[in-house]
């Protein structure tokens, strides 16, 4: 009699299991399709103008053979050497002379031109104007100054120095 | 309480980059609006180069002509690859709104014949509502 007690036992509990399994897959069920809704998650980004400048290398002038000009595009000058690495919508310039070194001796007037030309990402043709970079990257840019005097002027013996303001804004 | 309210002002303003490295100042680009007689912004001058080098903040109007800002610091040493902030708050100097350069400038290297001096310039518009 207990035996057949315990058998319509295990069948009743055999029963309950498949149910609950099947009340269980269906709640899975019911919970993978939940998941399966997609959702967008929205991703912004804004990049301002940047600009990063890099000296290189400073520049050397040479004086020409009538002693009126000393420039760094004479024989044996050579220009500064900057990297500009920027996202675009900047511009370069270069400022007038301010800053000059020269030697006692030289009493007379000196006009200072500062240029610059760029090569890499932009190429900008040699020029003393404020220019836009709009390209994004990498440019080298060389960076020339001539110092020229006029009439019966000429440069004399001595260190000269003058300073260029490479302007990237 | 009438710096707190400068700074508040200023820090309203959406002017909260990320540092990045070899970047010579960020942001480049800004608009402030400010309820007190100034307006701040702050700058991050980087350093690119591998070594120390001495930074000097400046304030220009459009003009290019020098601007009484305080600037804190104005001149400083910076590490190699380094980034720091530093706090320009303007005048508006009895006007509504104020247009200027902040610039940062590199003091370039010495013992050469032509020196290069970098300076990099963010454009800055300050708005001021009452």
């Amino acid at each position: 009699m207990s035996r057949i007690i315990r058998l319509e036992s295990g069948v009743s509990m055999k029963f309950f299991r498949a149910v609950m399994a099947a009340s269980v897959l269906a709640a899975c069920g019911g919970q993978a399709a939940s998941a399966a809704t997609t959702g967008n998650v929205l991703f912004n980004g804004t990049i301002t103008a940047t600009c990063t400048v890099t000296i290189n290398s400073n520049g050397t002038m040479t004086v020409s053979s009538n002693l009126q000009s000393l420039s760094s595009h004479n024989a044996g000058g050579s220009a500064g050497i900057a990297q500009v690495d920027t996202t675009g919508g900047v511009s370069l310039s270069v400022d007038p002379v301010a800053t000059t070194t020269v030697p006692a001796s030289d009493v007379t007037a000196t006009t200072w031109t500062p240029t610059f030309a760029t090569s890499g990402a932009q190429t900008i043709a040699e020029t003393g104007t404020a220019t836009a970079l709009t390209v994004p990257g990498t440019s080298t840019v060389a960076v020339n100054l001539a110092g020229t005097k006029s009439g019966t002027n000429r440069f004399s013996a001595g260190n000269y120095q003058a300073t260029v303001t490479l302007r990237c804004e | 309480m009438r710096t707190i309210a400068i700074l508040a002002a200023g820090l309203t303003a959406v002017l909260f980059p990320i540092a990045a490295t070899g970047q010579s100042m960020t942001p480049m680009r800004g608009e402030v609006r400010s309820f007190a007689d100034a307006f701040a912004v702050r700058v991050f001058p980087g350093n690119p180069y591998n070594q120390r080098i001495r930074v000097e903040i400046h304030v220009y109007d459009q003009d290019f002509q020098p601007v009484d800002a305080k600037i804190t610091p104005s001149a400083f040493l910076l590490a190699g690859q380094a980034s720091r902030p530093v706090l320009v708050v303007v005048p508006f100097d009895g006007a509504n709104e104020r247009k200027v350069r902040i610039c940062t400038e590199s003091i370039p290297f010495p013992s050469e014949q032509t020196q290069i001096r970098a300076q990099i310039c963010g454009k800055f518009f300050g708005h001021r509502r009452f």
